[in-house]
């Protein structure tokens, strides 16, 4: 069934990519598909104690395989990713208008990232999880650059990408380094580890987890990536893609329990996003921005919690996960309705939607209540159990981290009602224009999410159930706790209560306020000027090595040659090298110097080329000396094409070769005698010691017997070295197609000037 | 400029191409046991598309053609044995009595270096066309950036068919 539903992503990929637009935004309900059939799946699984799992070797000799897992947890994961994911089919149906452009290519992304998510929360050995883990990177790339002629739009889906995927290296060398540590490469398998390569491996996979997550200072992309269609951002930025390092650390810290960096550098990560992302929610006044800034802190939480590490804080941070995705999604769902049907998604701007478009009223008023812990609703118990965890830690984290996430907890609740009453709050009608009408597709997709956030809270012995079986999995004594629908009066309540009427106060205070500047702005900023800054000092020592003058090119390979060469001096023994095996070659070597030395005197280009042919000539009459007739059949018909070919070339250049700078002319020649020295080194000195018999002997022996053939060398060539003449071939290759490419353009560029001339 | 001024060298021309052709097929099978092979048999070819460029008569054009058939002869060539559980690029010798002939062998090898001829062919029409030289025949020896286009080798190598 997984290999049945991962390829059900792929078939679907492949065929939405097909359609190539052709059916407009309907494209979408083909990417709905696999979404949700593996919802449907998913959700047979959750919450059994039983697990499915599949796989094989990949490449055996490094010990990597493809292994999936399906468990209670990673079936609650593919629920969320799977089940929001068909729902953003939905809505995006509605959200992009009948004669939107690329819906094609749209939904071919959004499925293979949807199936790449899947697979990543599936995934079983770190192996498979890396790889889906740059899937998802690659696919959020393409997917914020949806338009792809918005330069704003590719400026931050570069730097969504190059961040994200910097992370992926991290988490690469991480993974190699857990792997070493662990003796294993399956996440089901994993115990605690310790020491120095842990150590290693804890902070680049948290560092890993923070650039997927958005965790400070690597959250600068997350805002950016607005810039996507909001069904990309309520999907990939809220319930998904980011929760990517979230799962990445829940699944593997019982591995880093007892590795020391693991805890404080993890609770840094978290704070300070979780507080810093709130301040900056506080900040904007674009809903979505918001929103987006609203997620970076709620992310902040998550890893806080998970890094606590205690059974209770795991457990509370199940909870808020699955309840951050539904509400989180609903609530992007709503701003994109508002920002199509209104014009604008300006806070400030915003007013007389709550009778205009009163069921997204509602929707939001459900979700922002969720999202700020508020009963009757899913988010409510989820916080509840994250101020329960972090009260009940010792001494002076209990202040310091309690603190602050309760803190936190007050400026979500600051945002969450600055947010509903930017938006809601004003009751006169919209000035100028009207709204547009009600898009089905998107009222149904946001009033099942927020039906989810009521209902979660009705049925919520069931929630407890799922969530508590994924739990025990990273924390196996998180089987005690439950999410309660009245907790009574204890602390955890009263703190709360306390939370959301601070929040109430500042985010009413903070309804009008519009600070839009501020240092968080010139973090994007900064990122986007170091990738250039990269970018340019690339260009520019490309510029210098690949300077294109084509003698530096070739002083350079000589010169390095000689370099090579200068070794083999060492090597050179005079008694053991002879000056001819008979007369002839005597006589043909004075031929070739002579030719040679002509070559370099000789003024008209016609006479340097027969010069040349005539080395080439007198070398095949030396390969006759030494009775090889293979050798002399090549290099005559080599020597015949060559000659031929320049003088046809020759045609294109003047008579004579222009006149040179004595400075020009020496280089010239100390070029030419550096390789002539370099190779006659070299030969000499390999000539000086021969080693154990000839391999003839060897390859005559089993030339007939091997290849079936009495010409050993050509059957060296097609079958004791074929793999060498399988080489050269694709080095011909190469060169033909560099020539035709080079000529292509060049007569292009030809046709076009000569366009414009006339 | 040959082209027009010496129909002896376009008749010699002419008349030697099947011959030579001959000899690039004996070259290719004689490979097996005597000197020759893909690469002389495909330089031979090239050897006659030169010539057969400079006397202005008729010659294949597209490379890339020639490239894609010989890349793909050679990769194919070179994975199938593995279909068979063979290694990458191992070669099967095939020995019949053949009427007229007598004991012919020949062997996987054969294809191999059809491919390295098509390749071979390819890239010297490749080097031909990078030269220009269809039109460089015709134009002589003149400064490229004044040559005017001349047509007249087409409707030549067409009265040539």
């Amino acid at each position: 069934m997984i290999w049945f539903l991962l390829s059900l992503f792929v078939v679907a990929a492949i065929a939405t990519a097909a359609t190539s637009g052709r059916l407009g935004r309907n494209v979408l309900w083909i990417a709905a598909v696999p979404m949700a059939a593996t919802a449907l799946w998913s959700l047979t699984i959750v919450g059994s104690v039983e697990a499915v799992s599949v796989g094989f070797d990949w490449v055996p000799g490094l010990d990597v395989s493809i292994l999936f897992r399906v468990d209670a947890l990673s079936a609650l994961l593919s629920l969320m990713v799977a089940g929001i994911g068909a729902l953003v089919c939905v809505y995006a149906a509605g959200y992009f208008s009948s004669s939107a452009a690329g819906m094609g290519r749209f939904a071919a992304t959004l499925v293979t990232f949807s199936g790449a998510m899947v697979g990543l929360v599936w995934a079983d050995s770190v192996w498979t999880l890396f790889l889906f883990w740059e899937l998802t990177s690659i696919t959020s790339f393409l997917l914020v650059g949806f338009k792809h002629t918005d330069p704003v739009a590719r400026t931050a889906a570069r730097r969504a990408l190059v961040i994200t995927a910097s992370g992926g290296l991290a988490l690469l060398a991480g993974f190699v380094l857990f792997v070493d540590a662990a003796g294993t490469a399956v996440l089901s398998d994993i115990s605690p580890i310790t020491g120095s390569t842990a150590t290693a491996a804890a902070i680049l996979i948290l560092v890993a987890a923070a650039t997927k997550s958005a965790q400070v200072p690597f959250h600068v992309w997350l805002p950016g990536a607005m810039a996507a269609p909001t069904p990309v951002s309520a999907y990939l930025h809220s319930a998904t893609m980011v929760k990517a390092g979230v799962i990445l650390v829940a699944v593997i810290a019982p591995a880093f329990q007892e590795t020391d960096v693991w805890k404080p550098l993890g609770l840094a990560f978290g704070i300070v996003t979780m507080i810093w992302g709130a301040i900056g929610a506080l900040r904007h006044v674009d809903a979505k921005l918001i929103l987006a800034w609203g997620t970076v802190s709620q992310l902040g939480l998550l890893i806080t919690l998970l890094a606590i590490g205690t059974p209770k804080a795991t457990f509370a941070a199940m909870a808020l996960l699955v309840a951050h995705a539904v509400f989180k999604a609903a609530l992007f769902m709503v701003v994109g309705e508002v920002d199509v049907r209104a014009g604008t998604r300006n806070i400030n701007e915003l007013s007389g939607l709550r009778r205009s478009m009163p069921i997204t009223f509602v929707v939001a008023l459900v979700s922002g209540l969720s999202m700020a812990g508020v009963p009757p609703l899913l988010g409510f118990p989820a916080k509840e159990a994250a101020i329960e965890a972090v009260l009940g830690l010792e001494g002076s984290e209990r202040l310091l981290v309690g603190g602050l996430v309760i803190g936190g907890a007050v400026l979500t609740v600051a945002y969450t009602t600055r947010l509903l009453f930017g938006m809601f709050g004003r009751s006169e009608p919209m000035p100028n224009r009207g709204v547009a009408p009600a898009r089905p597709a998107m009222v149904v997709a946001e009033v099942v999410l927020a039906f989810a956030s009521v209902v979660g809270f009705v049925a919520l012995g069931g929630v407890t159930q799922l969530v508590r079986s994924a739990a025990v999995l990273v924390a196996p004594k998180a089987e005690v706790y439950s999410l309660l629908r009245w907790p009574g009066l204890t602390t955890a309540f009263i703190t709360s209560m306390i939370v959301v009427v601070l929040g109430l106060v500042v985010g009413v205070a903070a309804v009008r306020r519009t600070v839009v500047s501020g240092p968080a702005a010139r973090g994007a900023a900064n990122v986007d000027a170091l990738i250039d800054g990269i970018g340019r000092a690339a260009r520019r020592v490309a510029g210098r090595v690949q300077h294109g003058s084509l003698p530096l090119y070739l002083a350079t390979t000589v010169v390095m040659v000689a370099l090579a060469s200068a070794a083999f001096v060492v090597e050179i023994d005079a008694d053991a090298l002879y000056w001819w095996d008979n007369r002839a070659e005597a006589v043909l070597v004075v031929m070739i110097v002579a030719a040679a030395v002509a070559a370099t005197t000789v003024g008209s280009r016609l006479g340097a080329a027969l010069v040349l042919g005539a080395v080439g000539f007198s070398v095949a009459g030396l390969f006759v000396a030494l009775g090889a007739p293979d050798l002399v059949l090549t290099q005559l018909l080599v020597e015949t094409v060559i000659v031929v070919g320049f003088v046809l070339g020759l045609g294109r250049l003047a008579t004579r070769f222009p006149a040179a700078t004595r400075l020009w002319l020496t280089g010239r020649i100390v070029v030419s005698l550096l390789i002539g020295a370099a190779i006659a080194v070299a030969l000499a000195g390999a000539a000086s010691s021969p080693s154990g018999e000839p391999p003839v002997i060897d390859l005559a022996a089993s030339a007939v017997a091997d290849g079936g053939g009495n010409n050993v060398v050509n059957v060296i060539l097609t079958d004791t070295r074929a793999l060498d003449t399988l080489g050269e071939v694709v080095v011909l290759l190469t060169v033909a197609v560099g020539i035709l490419t080079l000529t292509r353009t060049r007569s292009k560029r030809r046709d076009r000037s000569s366009e414009t001339a006339t | 400029m040959i082209a027009r001024t010496s129909p002896i060298v376009r008749l010699a021309v002419r008349a030697v191409t099947p011959i030579a052709l001959l000899i690039a097929a004996f070259v290719l099978f004689a490979g097996h046991n005597q000197p020759g092979g893909g690469f002389a048999a495909g330089l031979l070819l090239g050897a006659v598309i030169v010539l057969r460029t400079v006397a202005g008569l008729q010659q294949p054009r597209h490379a890339a053609v020639f490239l894609a058939v010989g890349g793909v002869i050679v990769g194919l060539e070179a994975l199938a044995p593995m279909l068979w559980g063979q290694p990458l690029l191992d070669q099967v010798v095939v020995s019949r009595q053949v009427p007229l002939l007598g004991k012919v062998k020949t062997g996987s090898a054969l294809i191999f270096d059809l491919g390295v001829v098509a390749v071979v062919v390819g890239l010297v029409i490749a080097v031909l066309d990078g030269f220009g030289a269809a039109s460089l025949v015709d134009i002589g020896r003149r400064p490229i950036d004044d040559a005017p286009v001349d047509t007249s080798v087409d409707s030549d190598s067409r009265r040539n068919r």
